[in-house]
């Protein structure tokens, strides 16, 4: 089909006057025969271990003159930092740029100015990295200022408690915005105080953070026997591995992969609604879920169509419903957030102080209806595949983007041959290991909704949608009145 | 609600009206000449006879395409009462056309491993979607068919719902975020009433509410039209049959009205205007704000290196007297934003508790009087440009951010390979400029605005001399 029309398009470019008729000669109506899927080409790249025993992963992309050089440290804050020290993960990474024993904090600043690049530093809750994208001519200098920061920081006090002044007011102005409250109170309903996902950075953490904390940290965490070295880009192997020997010579073998045990999670509730009082806004942030399963279920797969389903994607029942057929947001979605871990499900919105009994009467049905009340169609499996397959090799667009698709295959113990047989595991989900899903990991008798609004506005309403009983909370899910 | 068929009437008269010989032109693709060879997009352009303009940049690294069309309309083309249209526009773009019911256009991007989105300014308006290449002739079909065949699916239901939605993007962007009305309120005080620039992009609710059908279809017909709008193709995709394609889909559309683009120049401010509001914030700020210039006015470059010769950077002037030697600030920005006909030179700074904002405007004004004195040094400039090569190359990974660079030079200064223009006029600005376009712009001719908890007016900086702004319905 596409040919044929083809072939009558040339035909009138060479003939101009019979134009018009290539407007008549296609009925617009008919979407256009999409061509035959790309070939997917996954990047190839080689794996090896460095001297010290951190791993090290590089993957040639010639084309442009870039090279995007990371240490995945696997491991964060859930696993390195105590419940009173929150934190210091942050001050550490924060610290990494406040000299070193070569340098003053303003000349190691300088001269990574100068390179025209910077290196990032940070600590997430399961896992950490230090990284920097340069041009292959400053490759060089840049990995040798990382090894700087890495191996000789000084940590210098004065410039913790600077650190420490900004991050109070930080942590203030976070204390102000609703969405920030919201995911906050939304984890500590869902896993309590006492475990690692609950917990979060306060005013009281922040203060008891000391330099030997930080020193600490730094010498237990950024070790080569829990990293993996990734180098994407305009360079080889060989070149590529002599550099980081040398520069990093001073970077010596210890430490090991984390068990990340996590404790039991706290018995699960019966569905409630959580009310944290925002007077006067004008959005109501609802967060509704509780604890999913790790990135290493065997049921991923059918879980992220059932997902895309629900609210992955712009036309998700979610989104589709709330945003485009009521106007209650300006966007529904849902999320799995697969981890070593049980991150949680979460379907969010940010809605209209007015109407949020009635967005979540309209969540409600659409997790009814992925449970079986509103049948998956042949249209919806067959959307969720085409997306979820079709969207891989945008992955693989920048050196950054390949570095980070190859690391994950490692940090989640996952196949080499993954991006491979990714199409296939998509292709092989059913509508009814999709209902499956929604059945075990979506129990509507045990969800917590937490809502963070004007409550003079919103809880009557609330109530009166019959739900689930209201408990009032404060800003950091403590019991309120 | 949604679905709306296309009369086959109207198909058919628009082909009556479709230009005779619709033969592109095919001018030359313009050869990029410069010194570095990194800093370089190829691409090739022409015109159909409807007056759209095409830009093709070819890219095989990864088997996906984007699609940018842009069309020459924002926000300052909207009349006073009538704010935030632009915008709404853009999302009614969104709701199916002529031929296409609504929800296809997800369908067939978001649906099939793509993305798409949209964007409006005070200037522009654009649309566009990455898709894997073998959806690029559906891709040109979508955008077309909205280019052509919006109205016959447009009807007031639709634009009701997507009001509806702009007000809620309006309460989670703005009114639910601290501090978020601040540039609205810094718009309203640097331009006069009823400056093209003095309303914001999203607009106000009131005038939201007031938007008639009519108003939207007359501000398609003229603004919409081929003769108004670029379209960008960046990715991997076969040369001559996309041409086949763009004439296919695209050719047909009849050229609009000639579009009257009234000249409006930067402004000045004759003294300075100092400006209190109270809000829903946990710390105050102090915003300082200078009308400068915009995209036609080479000092643009000069502008934005005096951005980070003061807070690019931990030695950059101002972050380091005001974040790390005194520690007065837990943090302070510095930059310039260049519009199509007007540029602000803004400056923003959190205080430290126990930092009174007057002290910190006051420290600020005396090390921009230092500067103005006697200019910045070699390296401070050296500072302030190294960054623009990896900056650049990294964004030439990017189908999508290469369309925009090359979009934005055809529509603003007729030159899709703009871009190394102002890479290279960037990277030429000396000490001198900067001294001189400090001493210019940066005058008391200024916005000074501080923001403060509610109830908190003592806070501001000279609060007596302070005029309070932001009641409700007070700034449009």
């Amino acid at each position: 089909m596409r040919r044929h029309m083809w072939s009558i398009v040339v035909f009138l470019l060479t003939l101009p006057v019979a134009a018009p008729l290539a407007q008549q000669s296609f009925d617009r109506t008919r979407p256009p025969t999409p061509g035959k899927t790309p070939e997917l080409r996954v990047p190839k790249w080689t794996t090896g271990k460095l001297s010290n025993g951190a791993m090290l992963i590089v993957a040639e992309r010639r084309d442009l003159p870039l090279v995007s050089f990371s240490i995945t440290f696997l491991g964060g804050s859930n696993q390195f930092e105590k419940p009173d020290k929150l934190g210091v993960a942050a001050f550490t990474t924060s610290m990494l740029r406040e000299g070193t024993r070569t340098r003053s904090a303003e000349q190691l600043a300088l001269d990574l100015q100068l390179l025209g690049t910077s290196v990032g530093a940070s600590v997430g809750s399961e896992s950490g990295s230090l990284s920097f994208l340069s041009t292959t001519e400053k490759f060089g200098p840049t990995l040798e200022i990382l090894g700087d920061m890495l191996l000789n920081s000084t940590f210098p006090d004065a410039a913790l408690e600077r650190l420490r002044g900004q991050r109070l007011v930080q942590l203030a102005q976070q204390n102000a915005q609703p969405g920030v409250i919201g995911s906050r109170v939304f984890s500590r309903v869902l896993y309590g105080q006492a475990h690692p996902f609950g917990q979060y950075t306060t005013e009281a953490t922040v203060k008891a953070v000391t330099r030997d904390d930080v020193v600490a940290f730094h010498k237990d965490y950024f070790e080569p026997g829990r990293a993996i070295v990734t180098v994407v880009g305009d360079i080889d192997l060989p070149t590529a591995r002599a550099a980081i020997e040398k520069t990093l010579s001073g970077w010596t073998a210890g430490g090991s992969k984390p068990s990340f045990a996590y404790p039991p999670l706290p018995e699960q509730r019966a569905t409630t609604i959580y009310l944290v009082d925002k007077p006067g806004a004008a959005q109501s942030v609802v967060n509704i879920g509780l604890p999913g399963p790790p990135r290493s279920t065997p049921d991923y797969m059918p879980l992220q169509v059932m997902n895309f389903i629900l609210g992955g994607h712009f036309q998700s029942r979610l989104n589709a419903n709330i945003r485009e057929e009521k106007g209650y947001s300006y966007g529904v979605n849902s999320w799995f957030a697969y981890g070593k871990g049980p991150g949680p499900f979460t379907a969010n919105g940010d809605i209209v102080t007015e109407k949020t009994a009635e967005a979540l009467q309209e969540f409600m049905k659409e997790l009814r209806g992925i449970h079986g009340e509103r049948p998956i169609t042949d249209e919806e499996m067959q959307t969720a595949r085409d997306s979820l397959i079709q969207r891989l090799p945008g992955q693989f667009e920048s050196v950054q983007g390949i570095g980070s698709a190859i690391t994950t295959l490692y940090v989640n113990d996952l196949p080499a041959d993954y991006y491979q047989t990714y199409a296939k595991a998509v292709s092989a989900v059913t509508k009814e290991d999709v209902l499956r899903m929604a059945k075990k990991y979506i129990p509507l008798d045990r969800l917590n909704i937490v809502i963070v609004g004007d409550r003079k506005t919103i809880e009557a309403p609330l109530k009166g949608t019959g739900i689930a009983p209201i408990v009032l909370l404060d800003e950091h899910g403590n019991p309120s009145k | 609600m949604f679905n709306t068929v296309r009369p086959l009437i109207a198909f058919l008269a628009l082909t009556l009206v479709a230009p005779v010989a619709a033969q592109q032109k095919p001018s030359a693709g313009k050869p990029a000449a410069g010194k570095s060879p990194t800093i370089d997009i190829p691409f090739e352009q022409y015109t159909l006879p409807n007056g759209l303009r095409v830009i093709l940049s070819q890219d095989r690294s990864v088997p996906r395409v984007a699609v940018n069309v842009w069309y020459h309309v924002g926000s300052k083309n909207e009349e006073k009462g009538r704010t935030g249209f632009a915008h709404l526009f853009e999302h009614v773009m969104f709701t199916g056309s002529g031929n296409i019911p609504y929800g296809v256009h997800d369908q067939l991007t978001n649906g099939v491993g793509g993305s798409n989105n949209g964007t409006t300014d005070n200037d522009r308006t654009l649309y566009f979607e990455t898709v894997p290449s073998n959806y690029l002739e559906t891709a040109l079909w979508l955008e077309s068919d909205r280019m052509g065949f919006l109205l016959e699916a447009l009807d007031i239901d639709k634009l009701n719902a997507q009001r509806d939605i702009v007000k809620n993007e309006r309460r989670q962007r703005i009114d639910n975020q601290p501090y978020g009305r601040v540039g609205e309120i810094l718009s309203a005080a640097t331009y006069p009433p009823g400056h093209p620039y003095s309303w914001s992009v999203i607009g106000s609710m009131e005038d939201l509410s007031a938007a008639s059908e009519e108003d939207v279809k007359n501000f398609f017909r003229l603004y919409y039209a081929p003769n108004n709008a670029i379209l960008t193709i960046v990715g991997d995709f076969d040369p001559a049959q996309t041409k086949g394609w763009i004439e296919k889909y695209f050719g047909g559309i009849p050229r609009g009205k000639p579009i009257e683009r009234p000249k409006i120049e930067p402004v000045t401010l004759a003294a300075e205007k100092r400006l209190l509001f109270e809000d829903a914030v946990p710390t105050p700020r102090l915003y300082i704000q200078w009308p400068t210039v915009g995209r036609r006015n080479a000092d643009q470059f000069a502008l934005s290196v005096l951005a980070s010769v003061l807070t690019g950077g931990r030695t950059a002037r101002l972050t380091k007297a005001l974040v790390y030697d005194k520690q007065a600030a837990a943090n302070i920005g510095a930059f310039q934003s260049t519009s199509e006909d007007v540029g602000e030179f803004e400056i923003s700074v959190t205080p430290r508790p126990g930092h009174a904002l007057a002290a910190i405007e006051q420290e600020i004004d005396a090390i921009l009087e230092k500067l103005k004195a006697e200019g910045p040094t070699e390296q401070e400039l050296q500072l302030a440009t190294a960054s623009q090569e990896l900056n650049f190359v990294a964004g030439l990974q990017s189908h999508l951010g290469k369309s925009m660079q090359l979009a934005d030079g055809a529509g603003y200064h007729n030159d899709p390979g703009y871009y190394r223009k102002a890479y290279e006029a960037r990277r030429a600005v000396t000490t001198e400029d900067v001294k001189r376009v400090a001493n210019k712009y940066l005058t008391k001719g200024r916005v000074v605005l501080s923001v403060v908890p509610k109830g908190k007016p003592e806070l501001a900086s000279k609060p007596e001399a302070s005029t309070k702004v932001g009641g409700a319905g007070e700034v449009k």
